[in-house]
């Protein structure tokens, strides 16, 4: 990053006793928010190494009085948390195949490829941006089951290449390749298939890094469609949380906040350690909130 | 003149099958990319257009799939304009977009502009505020339910300064409100960093020129930063009309829907006619008057988008 050479306020305004006193304040309240942001985060993991009581005490403590790492090895047993970790590995790895091929396809001709009626076929996929999903939500779920994919993985797989979202990030960025790499590559007798495959999609990797950081996420956090449509063996861990840790009635409050924590970890370490990557791809797809 | 000539004559045969070699490639071109096209085609068709016109017709009939769809008629659509809870709905819905607005939506603003100011450090707290973010769903509402207990950290707090205990999930009157709260803790990182890119891309020229005409810090807020992020505040705006306006997930997961009805979202019916009710018809009547109250709010995002407000 490069020097701060001034802000809104510059270092003259910084000498008076009051803008001074005005921008420690401010500084002090930036520090109350991080806390906030991190406490909830950190009391989770702590409150998962505590004993049910002192979690049950009030007022509460944030530091455990006995670290009880055992909670943690009773938390791995409550379910079968690898059985459902495998099954949201699979969702997103299936999305991501599908995104890659049918997403992946179509962009390249809609970016590089001349034909009659692009644009209206453009149309047909980038209409459907605006009609809200929560409007058409049951018949979605209708939809599926008259197809036959209830209960199976292809009732995510399969829907993950209809997203005109992802279609539009792909398109932009495919926008952005010279057309005179595939003008040169068709000239010396590669095809189509060839010049997706061998140049285009390895020339986008940064924007399908992006969308396969959307498309984990996705897998990782989305409980609610996915404990709809999808059978009982083929649940991912989010949904599986939901059933049977959050709704359950006898299960002790450490050991919930122990779960809790073994789910929370990995997408956080992931977010700390790509930090610098990931932020920047939020830019890129910054209009999805 | 005897070249431009010549070139016509010397190849009168061969440009006629030069041509023919280029016209079929051409059309092999077309049949690959519409062979790349087809699959996007065949799902969007499947997954997206097909399941939106069925909504529309089976907004018109009794769904049953044990014995067959039966035509209706405009029964479904009476069935919401007689039942009280779509009111209710409705009005909460209104008033869950109201708070979101009221409690979440300046509070990314502010913060990016703090930050913006920040000398040491702000990386750290860019990081810091994006944490909660990458927090699952299901995690997010496991761990707020216990920090809203009557029991939990945040009454403790309050019992320090003297406040009453709150039963923030119980009591109706703060049941969104501790909803929307902790919405805007997950998910204002996200907006809050659009902002500052935006805040930061604000030329230092500006505020230097500024200062020297005898500006103060206020009015350099008000008069350069404020309209240089314009675009990112009206867009930001509409994404989050547009994202309230169909929130239920949170709602559905934490109190569903209770106590008695104060977080029951339209959305959030349209759930419950479907899968407590098995009303399909009418959940699928709700959803097309959703999309024409919604279409409207489509139509200004589009506007937005088109004037140039995403990438910059």
């Amino acid at each position: 990053m490069k020097s701060f050479d001034r802000g809104i306020l510059s270092s003259y305004d910084l000498k008076k006793g009051k803008v001074k006193a005005a921008y420690a304040i401010m500084n002090l309240l930036i520090i109350a928010m991080m806390c906030c942001m991190v406490y909830p985060i950190l009391i989770s993991l702590f409150n998962g190494l505590k004993l049910n009581t002192e979690v049950n005490s009030f007022p509460p403590t944030f530091l455990p009085k006995e670290w009880h790492f055992e909670n943690y090895a009773k938390a791995w047993n409550y379910i079968d948390l690898p059985f459902y970790f495998k099954n949201t590995m699979l969702l997103f790895a299936g999305n991501m195949v599908v995104t890659i091929l049918v997403l992946g396809l179509a962009s390249y001709a809609l970016s590089k490829m001349n034909m009659p009626f692009k644009s209206g076929i453009q149309y047909y996929f980038l209409m459907t941006l605006f009609i809200p999903a929560t409007t058409y939500m049951i018949p979605n779920f209708i939809n599926l089951k008259d197809l036959g994919l209830m209960g199976s993985f292809a009732a995510v797989w399969l829907p993950a290449g209809a997203n005109a979202f992802f279609l539009l990030l792909l398109k932009t960025f495919m926008d952005g390749i010279h057309m005179e790499i595939f003008e040169s590559a068709r000239i010396d007798g590669a095809s189509e298939l060839r010049c997706f495959f061998q140049i285009a999609f390895p020339l986008s990797i940064p924007i399908f890094a992006t969308l396969s950081i959307f498309v984990f996420a996705t897998a990782w956090n989305d409980w609610f469609w996915p404990s709809f449509i999808l059978s009982q063996e083929n649940k991912p861990l989010s949904a599986a949380i939901r059933d049977f840790v959050l709704n359950a009635r006898r299960l002790d409050l450490n050991i919930r906040f122990a779960i809790l924590s073994i789910v929370m970890v990995p997408p956080v370490i992931i977010f700390l350690f790509f930090q610098k990557f990931i932020l920047r791809g939020l830019y890129l797809g910054g209009v999805k909130g | 003149m005897e070249q431009t000539t010549a070139v016509p004559m010397n190849g009168q045969h061969q440009p006629k099958t030069r041509q023919g070699t280029q016209r079929t490639g051409k059309y092999k071109r077309y049949l690959w990319g519409y062979l790349f096209l087809l699959p996007a085609v065949i799902t969007f068709t499947l997954f997206l257009w097909l399941p939106i016109f069925k909504g529309v017709l089976n907004s018109f009939y009794i769904v049953d799939f044990v014995k067959g769809n039966s035509f209706a008629g405009f029964d479904n659509y009476k069935t919401i304009f007689a039942d009280r809870d779509v009111m209710t709905a409705v009005k909460n819905t209104l008033y869950y977009m109201g708070l979101a607005l009221a409690i979440g939506f300046w509070v990314p603003i502010l913060i990016a502009i703090a930050i913006s100011e920040m000398r040491r450090f702000q990386g750290f707290a860019r990081v810091a505020a994006y944490l909660p973010y990458v927090v699952p769903f299901v995690v997010l509402y496991g761990v707020w339910r216990w920090l809203y207990d009557p029991v939990g950290p945040i009454n403790a707090v309050l019992k320090a300064v003297g406040i009453g205990g709150i039963s923030f999930m119980v009591d109706r009157n703060w049941s969104m409100i501790s909803i929307v709260i902790m919405e805007t803790w997950q998910s204002f990182g996200s907006a809050m960093l659009i902002y500052l890119a935006a805040v930061l891309s604000v030329p230092r020229d500006w505020y230097e020129a500024a200062e020297i005409d005898g500006a103060g810090i206020w009015s350099r807020i008000r008069h350069i930063t404020l309209p240089a992020i314009k675009g990112q505040i009206l867009l930001l705006l509409m994404l989050q009309l547009i994202a309230t306006s169909q929130g239920f997930q949170t709602q559905f997961a934490m109190l569903d829907g209770g106590p008695n009805n104060a977080t029951l979202t339209y959305a959030l019916l349209i759930v419950k006619y479907a899968f407590v009710r098995l009303d399909y018809g009418v959940a699928s009547a709700l959803g097309v008057l959703m999309f024409l109250a919604l279409s409207i709010l489509a139509i200004f995002q589009y506007r937005i988008n088109n004037r140039g407000g995403i990438g910059q």
